[in-house]
């Protein structure tokens, strides 16, 4: 079967450093896919190069069979490659509204006409949806900065579904929460991937057992292992590079 | 939970409200003229024009985040392109106005696929830079724009026809109502892009431009389309001061005129609608009053600035909408 999104022998350079060394990857459409591996592993360069943060510097990324290496960043979101930032990065000193809104006006907007108008009452309904659908529901009118930080990421989670993304790249989305907020995120992703197929970097194992079907395990920017999350947890390898003594 | 302007229902009704306040301005204007005795008269006629200017500029530095010290290359290139096609082609006011405009956001097209690779710091050195080359090529093609000392308009410029009724540009009506209408759609158009969802994309650019290419926008457009827009509502005031008040000089494209607008709008209000037209007229009365007690005038000026600095930093506008009016654009 072909895959939704895959990489071939992606690779970024930063002056001496390999950050992402050759890496060929298949994503198939449905479900998580987890990348875990050490800091500096690669790991958030890797779906910066999908997302089209930065050039890749040799490799090929396609998406639904078509290169897309070359494509600009707007045009990857609007494709429907999504990227969720590590550190949370929703606009501090809007409201919840407005920066849900930014995110579902790219959708609404019909034609050259709809940049210039658009139906603030569906943009509202739009808005109030997705926003219920990360649990923030009547959280519209408060700044994004006066939210609890665990409800910002929630924040940021509803701005890329409101782009309506065909794959949701979620950079560490539980950095960061206590430990009911996060069986709460994962709720959401799990009722997300339903739909939407998601790759997630993650380091909590325990989410990354909880939600992946497949597990890819990187370590100085190459693909060390790929399997079942039960057995990227025996693999000795993995062990080595990664769980070290912690498992 | 607060009860904001974007809260559940409420956007219609703020919708209302802003338009039906910016409507209200436009006409306490127009109907200023019949009130206001003949010194004002003239004063708020030129605040009109010169907040025109500033309203251009808020588009790019208040909206958008990118602060320029050029905007005297759109203004001057209204002024001359007005002025130098009425001077030596006698063309009539109309459609040199509509000259003026263009060249404005020619002029601005052009800088912005240049100057837009750059952000920052570096823009604002840019921009400066190719005021201070615009500047200069007016004082060095003297011959034909008489560089510093400029040229009057009066001999060249065919009157208004007005309704059947030909009205020279001396007369102070015209001056008064066509500075109106010039300021009444600069800041229509603005407020109606404030409120559209470019506006809405313009400032996420200037809170955080690599989150809002993440969106899936071309934010490089987005700025593009800004400073096309702020440079034709400059160029519109420069355009419509050489006409309203017969002269056209050098002295307007320096970096004095590009200094002012960023003044008047960080005075009023940056981000506001209506900051740019309560600062400009602020500021110009601020100096019309303290010149007449003193010489030292702009130890009064400079004063009031800092005041401004340490306690209301946001302006006015900015004072009014972040303590009293929320809903405010």
């Amino acid at each position: 079967m072909t895959a939704l999104l895959s990489t071939r022998g992606l690779s970024k350079r930063f002056g001496g450093l390999l950050a992402v060394d050759e890496v060929s990857l298949d994503l198939p459409r449905g479900g998580v896919r987890a990348i875990i591996g050490p800091n500096g592993a690669g790991k958030t360069t890797l779906v910066s190069l999908i997302s089209g943060r930065f050039p890749a510097s040799a490799g090929q990324i396609l998406f639904k069979g078509r290169d897309i290496t070359r494509q600009r960043p707007w045009h990857r979101a609007r494709a429907g490659i999504v990227y969720t930032f590590q550190v949370t990065s929703v606009y501090a000193s809007l409201s919840c509204f407005e920066n849900v809104a930014l995110a579902a006006q790219r959708r609404l907007a019909r034609g050259a006409l709809g940049q210039l108008w658009l139906d603030e009452r569906a943009l509202q309904a739009r808005v109030a949806e997705v926003l219920a659908q990360v649990g923030l529901a009547g959280a519209g009118a408060q700044r994004a900065d006066a939210l609890p930080y665990g409800h910002q990421r929630l924040l940021e989670v509803a701005m890329s579904l409101a782009l309506e993304p065909e794959v949701l790249i979620l950079d560490e989305p539980t950095q960061g929460l206590a430990q009911a907020e996060i069986a709460a995120l994962s709720e959401r992703v799990r009722e997300i991937s339903a739909q939407v197929t998601v790759l997630l970097i993650e380091h909590n194992m325990a989410v990354v057992l909880d939600l992946a079907q497949v597990v890819t395990v990187m370590d100085r920017g190459r693909v060390i292992a790929e399997g079942a999350p039960a057995e990227i947890e025996r693999d000795a390898q993995v062990q080595r590079a990664y769980l070290g003594g912690r498992c | 939970m607060t009860t904001g302007p974007e809260d559940g229902g409420a956007p219609r009704r703020r919708l209302g409200r802003v338009v039906a306040l910016h409507l209200a301005i436009v006409a306490a204007l127009f109907l200023a003229q019949f009130l206001l005795p003949a010194y004002h008269y003239t004063n708020v006629a030129r605040i009109m024009v010169l907040a025109t200017f500033a309203i251009g500029y808020n588009v790019l530095f208040g909206y958008t985040g990118l602060m320029s010290l050029g905007h005297a290359m759109f203004f001057a290139a209204g002024m001359y392109a007005t002025g130098l096609s009425v001077y030596y082609f006698e063309v009539t006011a109309v459609p040199a106005l509509a000259l003026g405009v263009l060249a404005g956001a020619v002029v601005a097209a052009l800088f912005g696929l240049v100057a837009l690779r750059t952000s920052g710091v570096s823009f604002l050195i840019v921009t400066l830079m190719f005021a201070q080359a615009l500047y200069l090529t007016i004082l060095y093609f003297n011959e034909i724009t008489f560089g510093d000392q400029g040229f009057t308009l009066s001999r060249a410029l065919a009157p208004l026809n007005v309704a059947g009724t030909a009205v020279p540009f001396s007369e102070p009506a015209l001056k008064y109502n066509g500075a109106w209408l010039v300021v009444s759609l600069a800041l229509l158009v603005s407020a109606a892009l404030a409120a559209s969802p470019i506006g809405r994309v313009l400032v996420a650019v200037r809170e955080n431009e690599e989150r809002t290419r993440l969106l899936g926008y071309n934010t490089f457009a987005y700025k593009l389309l800004a400073l096309v827009v702020s440079g034709a509502i400059a160029a519109a005031s420069g355009a419509a001061y050489a006409l309203l008040f017969s002269y056209v000089g050098a002295t307007f494209g320096s970096i004095l005129y590009s200094i002012y607008p960023l003044l008047w709008t960080l005075l009023g209000g940056a981000g506001t609608t209506l900051g740019p037209l309560v600062g400009t007229g602020v500021m110009y009365y601020l100096i019309d009053v303290t010149s007449g007690w003193t010489s030292a005038y702009l130890f009064v000026v400079g004063g009031s600035l800092l005041a401004l600095v340490l306690w209301f930093p946001l302006g006015i506008m900015g004072a009014v909408r972040a303590r009293w009016l929320r809903w405010l654009p």
